[in-house]
């Protein structure tokens, strides 16, 4: 499915990191990796030589493990070349990094990240990375909502990663809580999942399965972002790979937002995606 | 791959960094973008938060709901001073919350003073030079570099090491220090020898690491971010505060609703009913209970405080009493953490402590002396506490020349250590460790200087005389020595060092306990309390942290109430979890301290003790003064039915009833909060988890014993007047009548007369207070006084007459109320009379 990914870079170190993620991806799936640095135009060289350093080192490291790779290295709003290339080389899926100072904001907004998520045509994976030391993830989280969209290429995403990594995938899901005037916040029990939540998160295992993934499920109740966040840390997880979350800012300010919370408190690297196709069937929210 | 699994150059590939370290403009970057290495404080409710759930817990709206009903009472009636009783009710509430809220915030700035405030410093390598930093501004990828006496400051891969040895207590519970390696290894990331977590203390050598992980995302972190999701329940006395509350509200709307339709069959207006039924209610609310309970919280938290003891929260003060397990480490609460050399055996006997100094030149104590890395510099002794012990014993001992050689550090699994030493020319291999692990390893033992080889009898010998110590309690150390060639390679291989060891003798070593230990363990023995220490002792053997976390559980699960003590951080999640965490105040990490419910400000088990005491005390003490308050209602309801039902006049107006409730009861009932434990407290097994604060046995002795006296005289009081000022029944009294004003009076000193009769009744509800004795509460006599100084101002004071609508009355009068007291006091000691009776024959 994914024939060219796009590890975007920068001067800072979790975009290295980040795009490693991309080149196991390219390495498992067979695709090609471009490594692309678009420094803006008042960046200083201080800035740019890093940046094209980790270029560099990601370039050899790929040829090392026999990917195919193109380094690419422009000037300009990172947001609009990003996009150029990705329409011109038709780029499958992007990886970028989060910045410290992006979970600050409230669904990252303003920020490249969320621009990224946004404007580009295709599939992207937003890295969050706090751990240096968890080189290769072999438990990886994949928390599930009740509904879950364009489960097959969520799945094929989860999928290529774990086999990249030779990883077990835990697929997870939070069943809210259920407050009564008289007993307060009533917990359902494992047998009692939400209705859309046995057909989809069916259909996810199947999909994963077809890959021969190694996968076992969870479901629990309770504050979904904290959850997760408390099971990463609870089971030691190397990785978290979530959806994006499709709420409007109104809409996660008065309810909250579970991917905002799990940015905040991840215990591991976490990865955001949003399938290649969410853009033309409903809004990224 | 984990990081701990590959070679030094790939670590450094992986992690972005190199041998040299970081370049300073890197490193400002990475932690821009990772952050400050630092442990983010628990989750805790903000302070609004705090102040606001004072407002909203059910008592506070049971209160409410009471102000309400008056406002809405004097809306549709005015001028019966309902207004007046709502906003004094509303008063309480706001009082109630800020008193309590400075008490639990004070609390909190203390233990917020206990915090380390100084940031320690690490040596790490940046731009390729060595320079200090501060251990909040390390990132992943800096190259630290580390020796005996430094703390780890991030979850680090170690490239290079020199005989280093990590103290892992903090994370794992394990007292004995690790030897680290900077080779791969093959184990789980946590296994690893080779990385060294935050929070870990290298106790010897040397190493350089290359850090992966700071902060939150740390082990250290990991452990905080769980124990921030451990959720806490309600504490047993706010549980039984709610039944209370709901028992109290089910008695009120029920009167409420009795009298409201027994007021519609006697042909009643519905309003007249239903301001009737409003009042009943009201008056059914106890409106000091809640400032008194905690008050008396308060004063608890404060005694404990004089003992060492600093409570959290205030209704943690009352789950003390509770507690039926104690889980408690052993080494510095139950001992003095303080390890000494009790008594050597050689030459086939055992030798005292002086006499060991004496004989100081046997070269068991050059053994003892030389294969030790504790140091003695600057006045004060570093390294392991059992080392330390031996070089305190034994120091001088050694030769005039002596010199390290060698050494092959100590290994749990092989527990044993030699060192290979030059001594005035020679060279000595000295070998400690376990027995078992040592005597195999010996082909010769010394007796009196003599060689002679060691057989079968000897080892079983030798193997006794170790157990003999061991029964004593002492921890065990065998020793050896071997004379090498004076040109004895230094390298010299393990195997090669370790062969043909002379054994020399065993040392017995003592971590003394503390000297209140032995009469606390036999007060909680006395009280029913289990404990159950962890470390290597009887019943869980090297418990970690995440096995006492198991523990508390556990027995959680099978009902227990369990109080545990630590002060690592993978302790956190423990204390959290149990209904009482105690950190240590010395020893604690503030992750420990901020996940406890109380700190021990002197680390000590008797402390836990005294506390447990006092807050068994305290529930006594609570129901004491509810029995009291609760006996009080009576006399202000009975009143009022009688108002309504017989068409009298009112003889208790709302104010006084406040005046009573929220004046003249407070002190002496606060007084009671202040009740010494009794002699027999600690000698009663801990109370069920089924017992109610509120039992049926109170509720009857406060409502249809204590209270129906009380009524009977605020009744006489009140027709006493009446009747010799020429009142005749039917007769109308405007609210203004002297005689009217009198007889209110009267009744409302019947209850402060009868109430102060209560007082020492109240003081138990089984115990006689001529054995009790009157003089061993002397606040009670300042509660009394205090309840006869307001009563005078009301009754005499033109200005307390002005508010609570009294007017003087004679002192016939008080001398008529009298035998009501006396009545209610000896008819109670009558009734504890026939408890006890009745218990000495059924004491089940």
């Amino acid at each position: 499915m994914y024939r060219k990914i796009l590890a975007a870079v920068n001067e800072h170190v979790n975009s290295e990191i980040a795009a490693r993620y991309a080149m196991e991806l390219a390495r498992a799936a067979g695709s090609k990796l471009y490594i692309c640095h678009v420094a803006e135009k008042s960046a200083s060289a201080k800035s740019i030589q890093p940046a094209e350093e980790a270029a560099k080192r990601l370039f050899h490291r790929a040829r090392e493990a026999g990917i195919e790779a193109e380094s690419i290295f422009d000037t300009g709003d990172p947001v609009k070349r990003i996009g150029n290339i990705v329409r011109s080389e038709r780029i499958d899926v992007v990886f970028a990094a989060t910045r410290r100072k992006d979970i600050e904001r409230r669904f990252y907004s303003g920020t490249i990240a969320r621009k990224l998520s946004v404007a580009l045509p295709c599939a992207v994976a937003l890295v969050r990375v706090v751990h240096m030391g968890k080189l290769r993830p072999r438990k990886i989280l994949v928390p599930l909502k009740a509904r879950i969209n364009h489960i097959s290429e969520h799945a094929y995403f989860t999928a290529m990663m774990a086999t990249a990594f030779d990883s077990c995938v835990y697929l997870f899901h939070t069943a809210r809580l259920i407050t009564k005037f008289f007993h307060g916040e009533v917990g359902l029990s494992p047998l009692e999942p939400e209705n859309g939540l046995r057909k989809d998160l069916a259909r996810f295992s199947e999909c994963l399965g077809k890959y021969k993934v190694v996968q076992e499920k969870r479901l629990v109740s309770g504050r979904v972002g904290r959850n997760i966040s408390i099971e990463a840390a609870a089971k030691r997880f190397d990785l978290v790979i979530m959806g994006a979350s499709e709420r409007g800012l109104l809409n996660s300010l008065l309810k909250g937002n579970p991917v905002e919370d799990v940015l905040r408190e991840t215990p591991c690297d976490l990865i955001i995606f949003k399938p290649g196709h969410e853009d033309k069937q409903t809004a990224v929210g | 791959m984990k990081i701990s699994r590959l070679p030094s150059d790939e670590v450094f590939r992986s992690l972005v960094s190199s041998g040299e370290g970081l370049s300073g403009e890197e490193a400002a970057r990475r932690l821009s973008e990772f952050g400050y290495n630092e442990i983010e404080p628990l989750r805790r409710k903000s302070l609004l938060r705090k102040f606001l759930e004072q407002f909203t817990h059910f008592l506070a709206v049971l209160l409410w709901i009471a102000a309400l009903m008056s406002f809405l009472s004097d809306f549709l009636n005015p001028g019966e001073g309902m207004f007046s009783l709502g906003i004094a009710i509303t008063a309480v509430i706001f009082i109630n919350a800020v008193f309590t809220f400075l008490q639990e915030y004070r609390a909190e700035r203390a233990l917020e003073a206990m915090k380390k405030l100084l940031p320690f410093r690490v040596r790490v390598l940046r731009d390729g030079r060595e320079k200090e930093a501060a251990a909040g501004e390390i990132v992943p990828g800096d190259v630290i570099l580390l020796e005996g006496g430094d703390k780890v400051p991030a979850d680090s891969r170690l490239i290079d090491t020199s005989c280093l040895t990590l103290n892992m207590a903090p994370l794992t519970g394990e007292s004995e220090p690790v030897v680290m390696d900077h080779e791969p290894a093959v184990d789980d990331l946590t296994e690893g020898r080779n990385i060294a977590f935050a929070g870990t203390t290298a106790v010897s050598g040397s190493g350089k690491a290359v850090v992966f992980a700071t902060g939150m995302k740390t082990e250290f972190g990991r452990i905080a971010h769980l124990t921030s999701a451990v959720e806490t329940g309600l504490s047993p006395l706010q549980k039984e505060i709610i039944k209370v509350t709901r028992i109290i509200a089910l008695i009120a709307t029920a009167t409420g609703v009795l009298f409201f339709m027994a007021g519609h069959f006697i042909g009643r207006s519905f309003w007249d009913n239903f301001i009737f039924a409003i009042g009943i209610i009201v008056a059914n609310v106890p409106e000091g209970l809640l400032p008194t309970v905690t008050l008396s919280l308060a004063m608890g938290s404060q005694r404990m405080a004089g003992k060492m003891a600093l409570i959290k929260t205030l209704t943690s003060v009352e789950t003390l009493g509770s507690v039926t397990v104690v889980c408690t480490d052993k080494t510095g609460t139950l001992t003095v953490n303080r390890m000494e050399v009790k008594t050597a055996w050689v030459d086939g006997k055992t030798l005292d402590v002086p006499t060991i100094k004496r004989e100081g030149s046997h070269i068991l104590a050059t053994a003892a002396r030389l294969c030790n890395n504790a140091r003695f510099a600057e006045g004060r002794y570093t390294g392991d506490p059992t080392e330390v012990a031996l070089l305190r014993a034994y120091e001088g001992s050694a030769g005039i020349h002596d010199e390290r050689v060698s050494e092959i550090p100590f290994n749990p699994e092989r527990k044993l250590m030699t060192t290979v030493n030059r001594l005035d020319g020679r060279t000595f291999a000295f070998t400690k460790g376990a027995t078992e692990a040592l005597l195999p390893l010996c082909s010769h033992y010394v007796i009196k200087g003599e060689k002679t080889q060691a057989d079968e009898a000897f080892g079983k010998h030798v193997t006794r005389a170790g157990q003999e110590l061991m029964d004593k309690g002492l921890r065990v150390l065998s020793f050896a020595y071997r004379e090498l060639p004076v040109s004895a390679e230094p390298a010299a291989n393990q195997e090669e060092l370790e062969k043909n060891l002379v054994f020399i003798g065993l040392i017995g070593l003592e971590d003394p306990p503390r000297p209140e230990v032995p009469a606390a363990l036999k007060k909680c023995c006395r009280a029913g309390i289990r404990v159950i220490m962890s470390e290597r002792e009887v019943l869980f053997a090297r418990m970690t942290p995440r096995h006492k976390m198991r523990v508390v559980s556990i027995l959680k699960d099978l009902g227990e109430r369990v109080a545990v003590t630590g002060d690592g951080v993978n302790d956190a999640p423990a204390l959290k979890m149990a209904d009482i965490g105690i950190a240590m105040g010395i020893a604690g990490t503030d992750v420990a301290r901020e996940a406890a419910d109380m700190i021990l400000m002197d680390d000590n088990f008797a402390t836990i003790v005294n506390a447990i005491e006092e807050g068994r005390a305290v529930y006594e003490n609570i129901r004491k003064f509810i029995s009291y308050i609760f006996s009080s209602n009576i006399p202000e309801i009975i009143p009022y039915i009688a108002y309504v039902l017989f068409s009298i006049p009112l003889p208790l107006t709302i104010m006084q009833i406040l005046a009573v409730d929220l004046g003249t009861d407070m002190l002496p009932a606060l007084a009671l909060g202040a009740e010494r434990p009794s002699k027999e407290i600690m000698s009663r097994p801990p109370r069920v988890k089924k017992e109610r604060l509120l039992s049926s046995g109170l509720l009857a002795r406060a409502y249809l014993f204590l209270g129906p006296i009380e009524a009977a005289a605020g009744l006489f009081g009140f027709f006493y007047i009446l009747r010799t000022g020429g009142w005749h029944a039917g007769e109308f009294l405007a609210p203004d009548n002297t005689l009217y004003l009198q007889a209110t009076t009267a009744c409302l000193t019947a209850i402060i007369v009868t109430q102060i009769a209560n007082v020492f009744a109240c003081r138990s509800s089984r115990e006689s207070v001529f054995r009790l004795g009157f003089l061993t509460n002397r606040l009670i006599f300042a509660g009394i006084a205090f309840e006869l100084a307001l009563q005078l101002f009301i009754v005499y004071h033109p200005f307390g007459n002005m508010i609570f609508g009294t007017h003087p009355v004679s002192l016939d009068t008080w001398l008529v109320l009298l035998p009501f007291a006396l009545l209610l006091f000896f008819l109670e000691e009558f009734r504890k009379f026939l408890v006890r009776r009745r218990n000495a024959v059924h004491p089940s």
